[in-house]
């Protein structure tokens, strides 16, 4: 392979890093409710605001990064709380269009508050590429790949390691016995949306940079990120990332070779095969159960 | 320990308990038996807070627990083994008897460590499980689930434990391994409410026994007596 192609690829690929992380906001409110906001893509962008303003009132980067992502956990537990857990309660689908509704919100506010332009996203991180191997890279795009992986991986551990995050498999296994060890399932929900908006507001900070901030900043890339989530299953992380890898890198490889009006095209389609062939996804687990 | 009076629930409009009183006395195994649909696991289910009663009490320790959410009760010390096991399928075996103590460990780090005496005790119960620590409980046989249910419920260290069909779906030689592990229970001092289909079995290891008909008590005495008694014979004691 030359190195345009490889350039191609890794460029591509980092981009589908987010949208790994942003399918596995999904995956985390899955777990605990079968649910997910599908206002997922305007947290994202509120997020994004949120931490730009933060930086324009002159806090350094570092501060600003958990001032954007309490915003991201409150926001999380507002649609939770909103939009979700009476829907939840009375066993009704109503989360889908109240979470679709206060994402709709989220636009209209962005517009007041904000304005409709695009603006850019300072960043302390140099953007001068560098050579590895013939492939230029930056080291903000390596500062995006690098949180991602790192958030997840956090996540991951407690969820494995910790009493709380064994409670939180726990709820997604069996909701009504979870109960009866004194695991209170609306808590847990509240935390995986919590956790879920923490995911959303860090994928918007990561990907300002790149992409400026704007009231639909994240609509593109949502609609991507639910692809993933599908294609991968609404189980695996780390299907999730393997996922994101290849739509990220096939995106930007069509974009060259076909043209960038085709660019949106590989997600959909990749979607569209998942529905049709195997709709729990490539790395979706068939659930083992004996009565 | 546990003070059941005058209950009403059901499931929508259908009420199913229609003033069902019990009560179950600190160290001692009670037996609710009776046929299907008289009401038996919608009143476990009822006392863990499953299901919301319509009317009467619940009282745990001396306190009013009726219409609270089940965890709330289960952190008041009833553990609930419920029908069907309910194990955490994709969850490891260990796993499962630490979530069993939930209420009462840390939750980050250190939980193993202090939930470890009581991890002993379960897997010298049941030393199966502990051959099977780290599989996943979900690919248990029937027997081996139904003993991590009762292992799960004991690591709550809990005041009352409800059991509900313990003996559904087994083998006859696995019921009879259930029932020695619920008679060793017995020995050290368990306060212990059964449902169970197989009568016969309950009353043998019951102190006291209830027999439910349509949502209500229509028999209760000490096993002896009710084995003595005609109509609990026609009805559940067969031959």
């Amino acid at each position: 392979m030359d190195h345009a192609v490889i350039q191609l690829i890794v460029s591509g690929a980092l981009m589908g890093l987010v949208y790994a992380l942003v399918a596995y906001g999904f995956q985390l409110t899955y777990a605990t409710s079968k649910s997910i906001n599908f206002g997922q893509g305007e947290l994202v962008m509120l997020s994004a605001f949120v931490s730009l303003t933060l930086t324009n009132t002159g806090l350094p980067y570092y501060l600003m990064i958990p001032g954007g992502l309490l915003f991201g956990v409150i926001a999380g537990l507002f649609v939770e709380r909103a939009g979700v857990r009476l829907a939840l309660e009375q066993k009704s689908e109503g989360w889908i269009l109240m979470t679709i509704i206060l994402g709709l919100f989220g636009i209209s506010a962005a517009e007041n508050i904000w304005g409709r332009d695009d603006r850019p996203f300072p960043t302390p991180i140099p953007t001068e590429p560098i050579q590895f191997f013939g492939v230029s890279i930056t080291p903000l795009e390596i500062s995006v790949a690098v949180g991602v992986v790192l958030i997840m991986v956090v996540i991951e551990l407690f969820k494995r390691k910790t009493l709380l995050g064994k409670a939180f498999e726990a709820v997604s296994a069996d909701r009504d016995a979870a109960e009866l060890m004194g695991i209170s399932a609306t808590r847990t929900i509240m935390l995986s949306y919590g956790l879920s908006g923490l995911v959303a507001a860090l994928a918007g900070i990561l990907v300002s940079p790149i992409t400026t901030v704007g009231p639909t900043m994240a609509s593109a890339l949502v609609l991507k990120a639910f692809s993933v989530a599908v294609v991968a299953g609404l189980e695996s992380g780390f299907g999730v990332v393997i996922v994101g890898l290849f739509l990220g890198s096939l995106e930007s490889l069509t974009s060259f070779y076909v043209g960038s009006g085709w660019r949106e095209a590989p997600g959909l389609v990749l979607l569209i095969l998942a529905l049709a062939i195997r709709p729990t996804g490539i790395f979706g687990k068939a659930v083992i159960r004996k009565v | 320990m546990l003070v059941v009076t005058d209950l009403y629930a059901g499931y929508g409009m259908s009420e199913v308990l229609m003033g069902t009183s019990l009560a179950v006395k600190k160290g001692t195994v009670v037996a609710l038996i009776g046929p299907n649909g008289a009401g038996k696991t919608t009143t476990m289910r009822t006392i863990s807070g499953g299901i919301k009663p319509t009317g009467g009490k619940i009282l745990l320790d001396g306190a009013p627990v009726q219409g609270f959410e089940p965890s709330h009760i289960a952190r008041l010390g009833l553990a609930h083994a419920p029908e069907g096991r309910k194990v955490f399928g994709p969850l490891s075996v260990e796993d499962n008897l630490l979530l069993g103590a939930f209420t009462r460990l840390p939750r980050f780090f250190g939980f193993r460590a202090k939930a470890a005496d009581d991890l002993e005790k379960v897997y010298d119960l049941f030393p199966r499980l502990k051959e099977r620590y780290r599989q996943a409980s979900g690919t248990l046989s029937g027997g081996e689930q139904q003993m991590l249910a009762i292992g799960r419920a004991l690591m709550a260290r809990p005041k009352v434990v409800l059991l509900d069909e313990p003996s559904m779906g087994l083998a006859p030689v696995i019921v009879d391994e259930v029932f020695e592990i619920i008679r060793r229970l017995k020995e050290s001092g368990i306060t212990l409410l059964l449902v169970e289909q197989s009568a016969k079995r309950a009353l043998e290891v019951a102190d006291y026994a209830y027999v439910m008909e349509r949502g209500r008590i229509a028999v209760e005495g000490v096993p002896q007596e009710l084995q003595k008694n005609e109509r609990v014979i026609a009805a559940y004691l067969g031959n």
